[in-house]
């Protein structure tokens, strides 16, 4: 079963929540509304639960026009950032309201969330109140209430974002295995890229109102679309530059080819495509692969500021020179190379022009 | 300041012409004035916050949803209404409902067939202590309907339920206990209620409303050699209103149930 | 059935305004009234009875002395409340209970029974009976049974501000607890205090019972002046109606002041995630406690 929205706006006062947004989820696929707060995911989720109402637009689930059907005719399964589980109800009760109010026989309803019980490991708190579990397990069950209809979506509003760090990242592939599992359309918001990343199919960059990008995870880490895209996925550097002869460079440690016509544009370079060079005899058994190499004087010279240890790598921030200011950028070295480079020491380092993505500055700024 | 009066009350009540008796007690039990002073009392209280509660949980259902601003409006409103009482009030009501009032005028100025019942009845006074009751509930039982969160009514919606479904289910249980618990509130105000219920019902002449606040005020003012009297019934209302007060934290305790 | 809420709404609002508004209107127009018995309407409107009454010396004084046993009343609960609430939030929690249990008192026992429970509790002993039928005994009694309203407004002040971490901090700084009071936590809660000095002021001015029960006509208040009025053997109800509009007056004015005050505070505290109706009033208090409580924990 597919949802799909076309064209459709929202505006709330002055703010405009959507801006003729289109989008489709397929059968069975994992969509991601990626974005900051206020850009107009939770809102575009909420008119595809039937919680808002477009002014423009249409909304089509399973190929039926729903534009205008109330919320409860919809047959969507919904779990809210706050989960609200019904507090005066237990767990089982809870997961088995959709389908009490639907009229379902209780043997059925039983049955039901005995399965949905189990599916989420929860058959040991079925007789609880809300207020007796944690919060993974509130979690939980608020899926479990979501998905008791058997809904022809299941919609997630940043279901994970009251829960601490540990818990989210085994609920994420929890909900991921579910939704695989039982083969459900699914669209899920959130404001963390890396969340969004490792749940979904295909991740949608929301800003101000409008997608600016839809793409597999890969594809948008690897290529952004946009100056926004580029911004919000990933850590990336970021450098405003000068278009000299069609071209930017950052000092001598890239040079990029820019579209005809730009006078000023951003380059974009990941922490991990940094390759520092020392100056000096090399040390060690530095090789290619390694972000370290030594040799010739090539790159761009700077100064190590800061040195944090992140495990697998370590962090430089380091300080350069360029065009007579100081530029500031982050380089993520194998922490295995990293020896006896300290803070303050002297460095090159250079990006490989392929890993440099340039969007264009308008004037007025933005993408 | 407060609980030594009390203790002296419960004393009072235990002692006649010097020596400690329980015929205060008896006495007044058995007595078929007291008696219907003591029931007229139950149901008077009990009528009015029934009234305040049902009357009481639309509006303030109502004024929860509200936008701050006109919120606040109603809330001034609510709250004038809430803190008139006692004579000034009794007035009023008799001015708008009394046998000359404006809503009587009216009423007979329009050929309506029905005349608002006098004020010194019990539907008189019931109507009159509504007038601060239903207010008094509203503000008391506000801040309770902010337990209600949107995203309950939303999910219920998702979950496809109906309006009804949804307050048949959840929102009633959740607001059930604190319901009851202003109904309690408002029964214990309003069997200690005695300047408007003196404005309206009078102590003089024929009452048509026995009440034991006003049979204290009389005693304490004109009979005061069987001021055990007022001991007594005192120590009743005490009673009464301990045991509505002690019902009331249980009842809260219960609301809480689900969010602690 | 959305079309019969969709209808409800401005029903029971106009309900509910006209219910309110009713009596009010009738007694104003009643203080204008030349003559009125038959028509739906006055059939003429003078302002004699507001001239008559406020002209009356005694109605005057008995304003006068309302007003004076009032702010007695809301100054003697302000001092006495916010260091007795600091004190058992800060130091000491026990206290908590008794501060609790004492304001649970005036609510559950109507203010006739305490009267006559002081009236004969000093009446019982000499030496306590000289108090009896005195304004300080009168202003002690209104003390009580209006520290309730003190306390819950303070106490959800002190709540809703945070006192706990204020004094920490202020004693981090030096402070010692008398300076913390006046230079930390009375700025922090004065529209709480504001509003429940209001409330205090506004039940003590109505006040009818405790009046009559331990002072009686030798210090006529407002309240036993339009009682007397009312019931006198020869009837001012003229100007019983002028003196009620004004006190109606006066207390629309002070409501609004509380609302006002507690709206600037929530926009001043106000917190993340569910925000709760503001506990405007007095007793709002008692069951705002678990509900306040509620919206501040995560569930």
């Amino acid at each position: 079963m597919s949802v799909r929205v076309e064209g459709v706006s929202k505006r709330f006062g002055a703010v405009q929540a959507l801006a003729d947004v289109s989008l489709e989820v397929r059968d069975a696929e994992m969509v991601a509304l990626l974005g900051p707060s206020g850009c107009g995911k939770t809102t575009l989720l909420r008119m595809i639960a039937g919680l808002e109402l477009p002014d423009a637009g249409r909304v089509v689930i399973d190929e039926a026009e729903v534009t205008r059907v109330p919320a409860r005719r919809r047959n969507t399964g919904m779990v809210f950032q706050s989960y609200a589980l019904f507090p005066n109800l237990t767990v089982r009760d809870n997961i088995g309201f959709p389908l009490e109010v639907r009229g379902r026989p209780a043997p059925d309803v039983r049955a039901r969330t005995d399965e949905l019980l189990e599916l989420l490991q929860l058959t040991a708190q079925g007789d609880r109140y809300p207020n007796q579990l944690s919060g993974g397990q509130q979690q939980r069950a608020a899926l479990g209430r979501a998905l008791a209809p058997s809904p022809a979506v299941l919609l997630l509003d940043e279901p994970l974002s009251a829960l601490d760090a540990l818990v989210r990242s085994t609920l994420r592939d929890e909900i991921r295995r579910v939704q695989q599992q039982l083969r459900i359309t699914a669209l899920y918001v959130t404001h963390d890229q890396s969340e969004a990343m490792a749940i979904a199919d295909r991740v949608a960059v929301m800003q101000h109102g409008r997608i600016e990008q839809i793409a597999a995870p890969s594809e948008l880490y690897d290529r952004p679309a946009t100056r926004f895209a580029a911004t919000f996925v990933g850590s990336r550097n970021a450098a405003e530059l000068a278009v000299v002869d069609g071209r930017v460079r950052l000092g001598s440690a890239f040079e990029v080819t820019v579209p005809a016509g730009t006078t000023r544009a951003v380059a974009f370079f990941r922490p991990e495509d940094v390759e520092l060079v020392r100056e000096g005899p090399p040390i060690g058994d530095s090789s290619g692969s390694s972000g370290v190499s030594s040799g010739p004087a090539a790159g761009q010279p700077a100064t190590i500021e800061v040195r944090l240890f992140l495990g697998a790598t370590t962090r430089f921030d380091l300080a350069t020179e360029v065009d007579g200011g100081i530029a500031r950028l982050s380089a993520d070295i194998p922490t295995r190379d990293a020896a006896g480079l300290d803070v303050g020491a002297r460095v090159r380092f250079r990006v490989a022009p392929g890993l440099v993505q340039v969007f264009p500055v308008e004037p007025g700024g933005g993408a | 300041m407060l609980l030594a009066p009390a203790l002296q009350l419960i004393w009072g009540s235990l002692v006649r012409d010097g020596s400690p008796t329980l015929a205060n007690w008896v006495d007044v039990l058995t007595s078929p004035r007291h008696q219907r002073e003591i029931v007229g009392t139950l149901l008077l209280a009990g009528v009015s916050a029934s009234v305040a509660t049902l009357i009481g949980t639309p509006i303030a259902l109502l004024v929860g949803r509200m936008p701050a601003v006109r919120r606040s409006g109603w809330l001034a409103l609510l709250n004038v209404a809430a803190n008139i009482g006692g004579i000034g009030l009794g007035f009023a009501l008799v001015a708008t409902i009394g046998s000359v009032g404006m809503v009587t005028l009216a009423l007979r100025g329009l050929g309506v067939p029905w005349t608002p019942p006098p004020v010194d009845s019990f539907e008189g006074l019931v109507l009159g202590f509504a007038y601060t009751n239903v207010p008094l509930f509203v503000i008391l039982t506000l801040p309770a309907f902010g337990i209600l969160r949107d995203d309950w009514a939303e999910a219920a919606r998702v979950s496809a339920a109906s309006r009804t479904q949804y307050w048949r289910r959840i929102g009633l249980p959740i607001l059930a206990p604190f319901l009851g618990a202003g109904w309690l509130l408002i029964f214990t105000w309003s069997i200690g209620i005695y300047s408007l219920a003196y404005a309206l019902a009078g102590t003089g002449g024929v009452q048509r409303v026995s009440l034991m606040t006003l049979r204290i005020g009389t005693t304490i003012q004109s009979d005061v050699f069987s001021t055990w009297r007022a001991d007594v019934l005192a120590v009743i209302l005490l009673a009464f209103a301990l045991v509505a007060l002690w019902s009331y934290r249980l009842l809260l305790r219960r609301g809480a149930r689900w969010f602690r | 059935m959305s079309a019969v809420w969709r209808l409800a709404r401005p029903l029971v609002q106009a309900g509910t305004a006209a219910y309110l508004l009713l009596p009010i209107l009738a007694i104003v127009l009643f203080s204008l009234a030349t003559r009125w018995t038959s028509s739906i309407l006055p059939s003429g409107y003078t302002l004699d009875h507001w001239t008559a009454a406020f002209g009356d010396p005694r109605l005057v004084a008995a304003f006068a002395r309302s007003i004076g046993l009032a702010l007695g009343a809301a100054v003697l609960d302000a001092v006495l409340v916010v260091p007795a609430v600091y004190w058992s939030r800060v130091r000491n929690p026990r206290i908590r209970t008794v501060l609790q249990v004492s304001a649970a008192i005036p609510f559950a026992l109507p203010y006739l029974v305490i009267a006559f429970g002081i009236l004969t509790l000093y009446g019982g002993n000499p030496i306590t009976a000289q108090l009896n039928n005195t304004l300080p005994e009168l202003l002690l009694a209104h003390t009580a049974i209006c520290f309730p309203f003190m306390y819950w407004a303070v106490d959800a002040a002190m709540s809703a501000a945070g006192i706990e971490r204020l004094a920490e901090a202020a004693e981090t700084c030096g402070a010692s607890p008398a300076q913390t009071i006046r230079r930390v936590i009375v700025p922090n809660i004065l529209p709480g205090l504001v509003s429940g000095g209001i409330l205090v002021f506004a039940t003590s001015f109505g006040e009818f019972a405790v009046v009559q029960v331990l002072i009686g006509g030798s210090f006529e208040t407002v309240p036993l002046w339009q009682a007397d009025a009312l019931y006198s053997t020869n009837p001012r109800f003229d100007e019983l109606a002028a003196s009620a509009v004004a006190t109606f007056g006066l207390l629309f004015v002070l409501s609004a002041i509380v609302v006002a005050a507690d709206r600037r505070w929530a926009a001043r505290f106000r917190r993340g995630g569910v925000t709760a109706a503001p506990p405007i009033v007095e007793t709002g208090a008692a069951i705002a406690e678990s509900p306040t409580q509620i919206a501040d924990s995560p569930t």
